[in-house]
C-alpha cells in the first residue's frame, strides 16, 4: 500500500547446456524481469559476449511470420477471439507441422487469384473510363484509326471551334466540357492544331477499340461485374477458412511466440564459451519460488543469488501493490506516469478520491444510475485488460455521484421527496420548481475550498515524505522543510483570512480580543506562520517565491467541483422546465392533435437534453476530477517515470502444456 | 427614480458583472491554452510519456477563468 511491490535483483548463474531448461522455466513462472546485458557498459563483465539464440530459432521465426501473413489475409487477431478451448503444445506442434503448409497453400492461392482478379478489374475500369468520352459521337470506335491522308483529333474544348480547313466535325456539348471530334486533311494539321488551342483544347487518347463506344461499355462492365462476383465468392471462402481455422490459428500464433522469446532470449544474457549471466529483477516474495524452481530444472547445476540494490544508481522496474479496489485506478496512474520505485505510490488515494470527487460533481440518482448500467452493458461487448480497469473506474464514480445524488436530493434534475442532506444545490429554474431555499452557494463553495486545503495538504505531507526518502544530505533536510514551509504558508494565509472575515463552515476569529493596532492574536500567529514558512521555501531554492500565487489558485481551482457540477444540475433543470413545463403540461390541460405533436415533442427533449446533458457529465465529471489529481495534487509530491516491470514470459490465452 | 429602480438597476448591473467576469476571463482562458494545446497534442503524438507534463502545461491557463468564476459568485452570492 502505498508502496510498489518490493523487488530483488536477481543473479543467475548457469553452465550454457543449461540455457534450455533455465530459459524455459524462467517464461513458465513468468516472474523474472530481464536486464539486459549491454556489451558497452561491461562493468565486471570482461570477456563476456551477448549470447546467440537458442537451437531452431530461425524456424519457429518463419513459421510465426507466415501464420502472421495468414492471420492477416483472412483478418484474424488474438484480441478479438475468446479463448474456447486451450491446445496442448505437443498437439499444437504435430498440427504446426502437418496442417500449417497445406493451410498456407490454400490461403495464399486464394488471396493470389484474388489479388490477380483485382487487378483485372482495375485494367477494365480503365478502359472504360477511356472510351466515355466518345459515348455520344455515334461513330464506331475503329473509324478513328489507319488513314494516311487524314488526321484525327479528339479532345475537351471550352467553346465551339470554328476551322477554315475542310474538315469533319462531331461536337457533344457537356456540363463543364464540350467534347469535339475533328477529322481534317493531314496536310493541313498545323493549322487545325493551331484553330484548336484557341479553343482551349485539351486532348484524349483515342482507345484502341472497335465497335459503338456504348455496347463496349456495357461490354466491358459485364465482365467487371462478373469478375466482382469471383471476388465475392473468394471472400466467401476466406471467411469459411476463418470460420474454420481462426482458433488453431491464434494458437499457433502464441505457441510459437513463446518459442521466439524463449529461443532468442539469450539474446539479453552475458555468456563466455562455456557459462552464462543472466541479471533480473523478481518481486521480493517470489524469490523462493524462483530459485527453487531454476535449482530443480537444472538438477543443482545452476548458481542463483541475491545482489544488493542499489537505490541510486539501480533503475528497479515497478510494479504496483495495491488492494483489490485500487487496481483499475493504476490506469489512470499509468496514462500520467508510473511511479519511480523510491516514490510513494498514489494510486490507493487516487482510487479513494477519484470516485469522490466525480460523486461531488455529477451528484445525481439518474444519471449514476444510467452510468452504472451503461458500465456494465460496455463491459459484455469491449474486451481487453485497460478497457476493464476503465469502466471498473466508471462504475465507482457511478456509484458515488448515485449516493451523492441520494445526499444533494437529485434525480435528473429533479427534487427526491426529501430535503437535501448535504447543501442544496437546487436551482431556482422554471419558477423554483424544485423548491426549497435555492443552491447554498456560499456553503457549497467553502466544502470544496475544504476539500482542496486538505488535498493539497496531504499533497505536501506525501512531498515530505518522498524527499526524506529520496535525498540525501543537506539538501534532503531543506527540501523537507521547504515543503513544511509550503504547508505554512498555506494555513498561514487561512488564519489571517478568518481573523479578517466570518465565512460559513469556517472557524470565525474575528472576535478573538485585539492585541495591537486592531490585530489579534491569531493574526499574528498567521503572519509568522506565513513568514516562516516564505524563509523555509527562500531557503531551498529562492526561485520558488514566484511560485507563491498558487497557492491561492490551486486552492480556488478545487471551486470547480461546485462550477461544473451546478452547471450540470442547470442544464438538467432547464431540460425539465422546457419539456415537461413549457411543452408537456400546458397541452395536457386541453388534448388536441396539435398538443399531442407538443408532448411527442416535448419528450423528445426530455431525452436528447439528459442523453447531452449525461455525456457532458462524464467527460466534465471524469476530467476535472482527475485533473484536481495530476495537476494540484500530483504537482506537490509526485514525480513519477518508473520503469515498468515487464516479466519475461506470457498470459497464455491458447496453449497449455 | 424610486428606490426599488435603483435596487433592481444595481442587481441587474451585478449579474452583468458576473457573467462578464466568467466569459470574458472563459475567453482569455481559452485563447490561451488553444497554442499550449495543440502544441501539447503535436507532443504528445511523438512521445507518450510527456502526456502528464504537457497536461500541466496546458491547464496553466485555467487559473485566470477560476478567478473569473470565484468573482462572479462573490458578485452574486
Amino acid at each position: 500500500m502505498l508502496k510498489p511491490e518490493q523487488m530483488s535483483r536477481l543473479l543467475i548463474v548457469a553452465t550454457r547446456d543449461q540455457m534450455g531448461p533455465v530459459v524455459a522455466e524462467l517464461y513458465y513462472h513468468n516472474l523474472f524481469h530481464i536486464e539486459d546485458y549491454v556489451e558497452a557498459k561491461a562493468e565486471g563483465y570482461e570477456g563476456f559476449k551477448i549470447g546467440t539464440p537458442l537451437a531452431g530459432a530461425s524456424e519457429v521465426s518463419n513459421a510465426l511470420v507466415k501464420i502472421r501473413a495468414i492471420q492477416n489475409a483472412i483478418a484474424v487477431h488474438a484480441d478479438d477471439l475468446e479463448p474456447v478451448t486451450k491446445c496442448p503444445r505437443t498437439e499444437l506442434k504435430l498440427k504446426i507441422e502437418r496442417e500449417l503448409p497445406i493451410l498456407e497453400k490454400e490461403v495464399e492461392e486464394l488471396t493470389i487469384r484474388r489479388s490477380k482478379l483485382d487487378t483485372r478489374v482495375k485494367e477494365l475500369e480503365q478502359k472504360i473510363a477511356e472510351i466515355k468520352p466518345f459515348v455520344n459521337i455515334p461513330v464506331d470506335l475503329d473509324l478513328y484509326r489507319g488513314y494516311s491522308g487524314f488526321s484525327v483529333f479528339a479532345g475537351y474544348v471550352a467553346r465551339e471551334v470554328t476551322l477554315t480547313v475542310p474538315y469533319e466535325m462531331y461536337f457533344s456539348k457537356g456540363k463543364e466540357k464540350n467534347f469535339v471530334v475533328v477529322v481534317a486533311p493531314a496536310n493541313q494539321r498545323s493549322e487545325v492544331e493551331r484553330a484548336l488551342q484557341e479553343s482551349a483544347y485539351q486532348a484524349v487518347p483515342i482507345p484502341e477499340e472497335s465497335g459503338m463506344p456504348q455496347p463496349r461499355i456495357d461490354y466491358y462492365s459485364g465482365q467487371i461485374s462478373s469478375i466482382t462476383g469471383e471476388i465475392a465468392e473468394i471472400n466467401r471462402d476466406l471467411i469459411v477458412v476463418r470460420e474454420k481455422h481462426a482458433g488453431f490459428l491464434v494458437a499457433c500464433e502464441e505457441f510459437l511466440m513463446t518459442e521466439v522469446e524463449q529461443t532468442e532470449a539469450p539474446l539479453r544474457f552475458a555468456t563466455t564459451k562455456e557459462t552464462f549471466v543472466a541479471e533480473g529483477w523478481v518481486p521480493t516474495h517470489q524469490f523462493d519460488t524462483v530459485s527453487n524452481a531454476l535449482v530443480n530444472a537444472t538438477g543443482g547445476k545452476i548458481f542463483v543469488t541475491v545482489l544488493p540494490t542499489d537505490l541510486e544508481h539501480d533503475i528497479v522496474p515497478v510494479e504496483y501493490d495495491n488492494p483489490s479496489f485500487a487496481r483499475p485506478a493504476q490506469m489512470l496512474m499509468d496514462v500520467y506516469s508510473r511511479p519511480k520505485y523510491t516514490e510513494l505510490d498514489p494510486t490507493l488515494v487516487l482510487s479513494i478520491v477519484f470516485p469522490i470527487f466525480f460523486g461531488l460533481i455529477l451528484g445525481d440518482v439518474g444519471y449514476g444510475l444510467m452510468l452504472l448500467v451503461m458500465c456494465f452493458g460496455l463491459r459484455a461487448f469491449l474486451k481487453g485488460e485497460e478497457t476493464a480497469q476503465l469502466l471498473a473506474v466508471l462504475r465507482n464514480a457511478s456509484i458515488s455521484s448515485i449516493i451523492f445524488g441520494l445526499l444533494y436530493s437529485e434525480f435528473l434534475g429533479f427534487a427526491l421527496p426529501w430535503k437535501p442532506i448535504m447543501f442544496s444545490r437546487h436551482l431556482k429554474i422554471g419558477g423554483g420548481e424544485a423548491g426549497g431555499h435555492g443552491p447554498a452557494i456560499p456553503e457549497l463553495m467553502m466544502m470544496a475550498i475544504w476539500i482542496g486545503i486538505l488535498h493539497i495538504t496531504l499533497g505536501r505531507i506525501f512531498g515530505m515524505i518522498n524527499h526524506s526518502r529520496q535525498d540525501h544530505g543537506d539538501h534532503r533536510i531543506k527540501a523537507v522543510m521547504a515543503n513544511f514551509g509550503w504547508l505554512a504558508v498555506m494555513w498561514g494565509i487561512l488564519i489571517v483570512i478568518w481573523t479578517i472575515a466570518a465565512m460559513p463552515l469556517m472557524p470565525d476569529l474575528t472576535t478573538l480580543p485585539k492585541v495591537a493596532m486592531g490585530i489579534n492574536i491569531a493574526a499574528i500567529v498567521g503572519g509568522v506562520m506565513l513568514v516562516v514558512g516564505v524563509l523555509l521555501i527562500a531557503r531551498d531554492s529562492a526561485l520558488e517565491i514566484v511560485e507563491l500565487p498558487t497557492i491561492i489558485s490551486h486552492v480556488l481551482s478545487y471551486a470547480r467541483i461546485v462550477a461544473v457540477g451546478l452547471s450540470s444540475v442547470a442544464i438538467a433543470m432547464v431540460v425539465n422546465f422546457i419539456a415537461i413545463g413549457m411543452l408537456i403540461t400546458p397541452q395536457l390541460e386541453n388534448i388536441t392533435i396539435i398538443g399531442v405533436l407538443f408532448i411527442i415533442m416535448g419528450v423528445a427533449v426530455f431525452l436528447i437534453g439528459h442523453a447531452l446533458n449525461m455525456a457532458l457529465g462524464i467527460l466534465g465529471g471524469g476530467l476535472h476530477s482527475i485533473r484536481l489529481h495530476y495537476v494540484e495534487f500530483f504537482t506537490k509530491f509526485y514525480k513519477g517515470g518508473g520503469k515498468k516491470y515487464n516479466p519475461f514470459g506470457m498470459k497464455r490465452r491458447f496453449t497449455e502444456d | 427614480m424610486t428606490l426599488e429602480m435603483v435596487q433592481a438597476s444595481q442587481a441587474g448591473m451585478k449579474a452583468l458583472g458576473a457573467g462578464l467576469a466568467v466569459g470574458l476571463t472563459g475567453i482569455g482562458a481559452g485563447v490561451a491554452e488553444m497554442a499550449i494545446g495543440s502544441a501539447a497534442v503535436g507532443a504528445t503524438a511523438e512521445n507518450k510519456d510527456v502526456f502528464g507534463l504537457v497536461l500541466l502545461l496546458t491547464v496553466i491557463p485555467e487559473t485566470i477563468v477560476i478567478f473569473g468564476l470565484v468573482v462572479g459568485l462573490l458578485l452574486l452570492f
